[in-house]
């Protein structure tokens, strides 16, 4: 080949090929998950200046076409080239993985099938431990490197027995909420560069190096609805006679119809429901029944319980006993909660809490925490203690009906993930 | 960790470098020919004529005559040009016109012609089916009438020559206008416009070690066309924009050069890619060529490797000093693999190998180890695994 001209190949050469002082820790080939954002770019450039051989990826999850609006959120092709740029400033390689297929399968079809049983799923958890990660590490370990990076606000701590997940040391980022699903032999190949840093300190880095993704908007969607508008998006997955999205009754707790809906995937359990007419209490959605297609609306005081009842568990530390202290949170940027571990086992976790709290909607996670420490998690089932002052009448052994609340009128994956596929 | 000499470029469809001789040209119009050729003082003249120099060059190496060839900006822009020109053209004169352009064309073409069907002509494909253009298509397409066919020389994914010379033939039976991309085929096989007449050709210069923005169009004359820019009526109008001498320069000298060497080169390529060929059946099972059995230009090998991930696959070529593309390096997804059916399973990487001037005897072994090695970490990918 002939000698590089002025410029090219001299800086990615450079990235490729130096081996730099590194504080501490030998320096290592490491995958870095870039999204084209600001959070994965500084973390990217935190191991190029850490002396580690870096190699940034991009996953395209999904097909961009018809969703042209979509496209600054940071998973849109936008991000892909945003990537590309950032990782020719810092010198380094960059990939594009397809991994639209496996994306679809894993989180998108099981976004639809969520919404389609009245639950509200949460699709950055469900990324972060079917496709991204797994994914990630599956193409290092075919290309040589060591470990997978990701602009997570999440610390890991390496140094002991067993890898332990810490929250972030910026409170109001951390990002352990999406992480709970990640299975626990993964950890050890994984980095979070960000994990000690504010958001304000990662803007201030991003600036400082030059970054041209150093003021991009925060991304709160998820990557492959459009516009927040998951009602249009279910109504391309879905057909339009599918009972989420036809009709049905808004029925009180006593079982009275006070109203109709235009399908129950519109709401989610915990959701305030604006019903007009000068109704003197607010109502929030307190179970939905998708048999029926009935949506069950009451007091927000119906929603509060003392007992969560948790399943599709998933631990990385080791499983807690009946009788542990723990905390519990139940929603992204939600409260740790104090609560008691009354039982466990492989299938089922039964917690209580010390308060009574509005639990998860169906399917939203609930994520355990001694401490900073992430235990693991699992998915909210709805399933409601006796001592609720209301108790669903179609209420099964296990997963089904429940009480929780998010809030107010947002959409319900608003409050379910907060976060778009590659930055959650 | 890796020096340049270790490094192996077989990425030459997608582009080339300059060669030395090139930038030479270019560089020698830097003083005397750089000023405006539509100027009337002697600089104006200077350039002018080095302008219409570099045509008769260009005329000469494609077998043409100088007044039919029109500088471009680059291939992209001659065969807009050619489609959308001629369709637009002919849609001035009031009647609805008809394009038929063959199934596997470069984007460059097929989304022109796409164009054009949004503008209300009709879109004709002539199929390829398993290398073979469907010649009966062809005839079927013709008794429409078309304002123009346009069918690639060399494709550009997979290296199939498609039968150029029968296709014209065809349209000048039926007095239809033929217009050929031949980005591909130029300084690989023989395209003498003397001995394949046709009306309108597609050249770029960057595939041929020439400059990035310089092109080609041969057509009959200006009128036979409508321009997409409008401006000073330069080229007759055809491309107006002040003319880019140094790179007409350059693009003659790219053009004489790879005529000049066609005879030696193009067999020194064929015999390095025969032998990569070889050795990558002999080290890696399940591996096919695409279009194998059928005429080829000779710098493209087009390999299908099953159960590989291809993202995987050129990563891991690209981290071990190995440049190669899985198709068309400017689009995603293969209209052409699509286009001739059956040809790409899910799973399968498609690997696309370029050979040129940069690529030596030598190696041949180096690049088809890496495309082993490679091979295996993709095909060693397991992203299907559960916990």
């Amino acid at each position: 080949m002939n000698t590089p001209a002025k410029g090219t190949p001299t800086s990615e050469a450079r990235g490729e090929t130096a081996t730099r002082s590194r504080p501490s820790g030998r320096p290592e080939r490491v995958l870095a998950a870039m999204s084209g954002g600001v959070d994965s770019s500084v973390a990217a450039a935190m191991l190029v200046e850490a002396g580690h051989e870096v190699v940034g990826a991009t996953m395209k999850t999904f097909c961009y076409s018809g969703t042209r609006g979509n496209s600054k959120t940071c998973c849109g092709l936008d991000g892909i080239r945003d990537a590309r740029q950032v990782a020719d400033v810092l010198g380094i390689p960059h990939y594009v993985f397809d991994v639209e297929e496996a994306f679809t399968r894993d989180v998108i079809d099981d976004f639809v099938n969520e919404y389609g049983r009245g639950r509200t799923p949460n699709p950055c958890v469900r990324c972060n431990s079917n496709t991204k990660f797994r994914d990630l590490l599956a193409r290092a370990r075919a290309l040589g490197c060591d470990a997978v990076a990701s602009g997570h606000y999440a610390r890991l701590d390496l140094g002991g027995v067993r890898p332990r997940l810490l929250r972030g040391a910026d409170e109001s980022k951390d990002q352990t909420y999406f992480l709970w699903a990640l299975p626990a032999d993964l950890l050890g190949r994984l980095r979070f560069p960000l994990g000690a840093l504010t958001k304000a300190e990662v803007r201030a880095r991003a600036r400082s190096m030059g970054l041209a993704t150093a003021d991009k908007p925060e991304s709160q969607e998820i990557c492959f609805v459009p516009e927040g508008r998951y009602r249009d998006f279910l109504g391309t997955r879905l057909l339009p006679t599918h009972p989420a999205l036809s009709p049905g009754p808004l029925v009180d707790p006593a079982g009275n119809v006070v109203g109709t809906h235009n399908g129950y995937a519109d709401f989610t359990v915990g959701q305030r429901k604006g019903l007009g007419g000068g109704m003197p209490e607010r109502f929030y959605v307190l179970e939905i029944r998708p048999r029926t297609r009935e949506v069950v609306i009451g007091p927000k005081r119906f929603l509060h319980a003392r007992t969560v009842f948790v399943d599709d568990l998933n631990w990385l530390a080791p499983p807690p006993r009946a009788g542990d202290r723990l905390q519990v949170q139940l929603r992204h940027r939600g409260e740790a909660l104090p609560c008691r571990v009354v039982a466990c086992n492989a299938d089922e976790l039964e917690l209580s809490l010390d308060e009574p709290a509005r639990p998860a909607a169906p399917g939203q996670s609930a994520v355990l925490f001694a401490g900073a420490e992430v235990l693991g998690g699992g998915r909210s089932c709805g399933r409601v203690d006796a001592g609720a002052r209301y108790a669903p009448k179609t209420a099964l052994a296990g997963c089904r009906p429940g009480g929780s609340d998010g809030t107010a009128d947002e959409p319900p994956h608003a409050l379910a993930s907060g976060g778009t596929g590659l930055g959650r | 960790m890796r020096a340049m000499e270790d490094l192996i470029y077989a990425d030459h469809a997608a582009t080339t470098p300059l060669r030395s001789e090139v930038a030479q040209a270019m560089d020698g119009c830097r003083e005397q020919a750089f000023a405006n050729p539509s100027s009337a003082h002697r600089w104006g003249r200077w350039a002018r004529r080095r302008l219409n120099e570099a045509r008769e060059e260009a005329a000469a190496a494609l077998g043409t005559q100088a007044v039919r060839v029109f500088w471009t900006r680059g291939g992209t822009e001659s065969a807009n040009i050619a489609v959308l020109g001629r369709i637009r053209r002919v849609a001035g004169e009031g009647s609805r016109p008809v394009v038929a352009t063959s199934d596997i064309e470069h984007p460059a073409v097929a989304r022109a012609a796409e164009q054009a069907a949004t503008e209300g002509a009709v879109h004709v494909g002539i199929g390829v089916h398993r290398g073979e253009l469907d010649m009966d298509g062809l005839r079927s397409a013709l008794a429409q009438r078309p304002a123009l066919v346009s069918c690639m020389w060399v494709n550009n994914e997979t290296g199939l020559c498609l039968p150029v010379g029968d296709v014209a033939a065809e349209c000048a039976r039926a007095g239809v206008p033929l217009h050929s991309d031949a980005v591909q085929a130029v300084g690989k096989i023989p395209v003498r416009l003397d001995q394949t007449p046709l009306d309108m050709l597609t050249v770029a210069g960057h595939k041929i070690y020439g400059p990035r923005s310089a092109g080609v169009l041969v057509a009959p004359e200006a009128g036979f066309l409508y321009p997409l820019h409008y401006g000073g009526g330069q080229e007759h109008g055809l491309r107006p924009g002040t003319e880019d001498v140094a790179g007409a320069a350059g693009m003659a000298e790219a053009l004489r050069l790879a005529t000049a060497e066609l005879a030696t080169e193009s067999v020194r390529i064929e015999a390095l890619r025969t032998a990569v060929e070889a050795r990558i059946r002999e080290r890696i099972p399940g591996v096919r060529v695409r279009d194998e059995r059928h005429v080829r230009a000779p710098h493209i090998s087009s390999l299908a490797v099953p159960g590989a991930d291809e993202s995987t696959l050129l990563a891991a070529l690209d981290m071990a000093g190995v440049a190669a593309s899985s198709g068309a390096a400017c689009s995603s997804g293969s209209s052409v693999r699509a286009a001739q059916g059956n040809d790409h399973a899910s799973g399968e990487a498609t690997l696309r190998l370029s050979f040129g001037r940069m690529n030596r005897a030598e190696h041949v072994d180096r690049l088809s180890d890496a495309v082993r090695d490679a091979t295996a970490r993709a095909r060693g990918l397991n992203l299907e695994e559960q916990p």
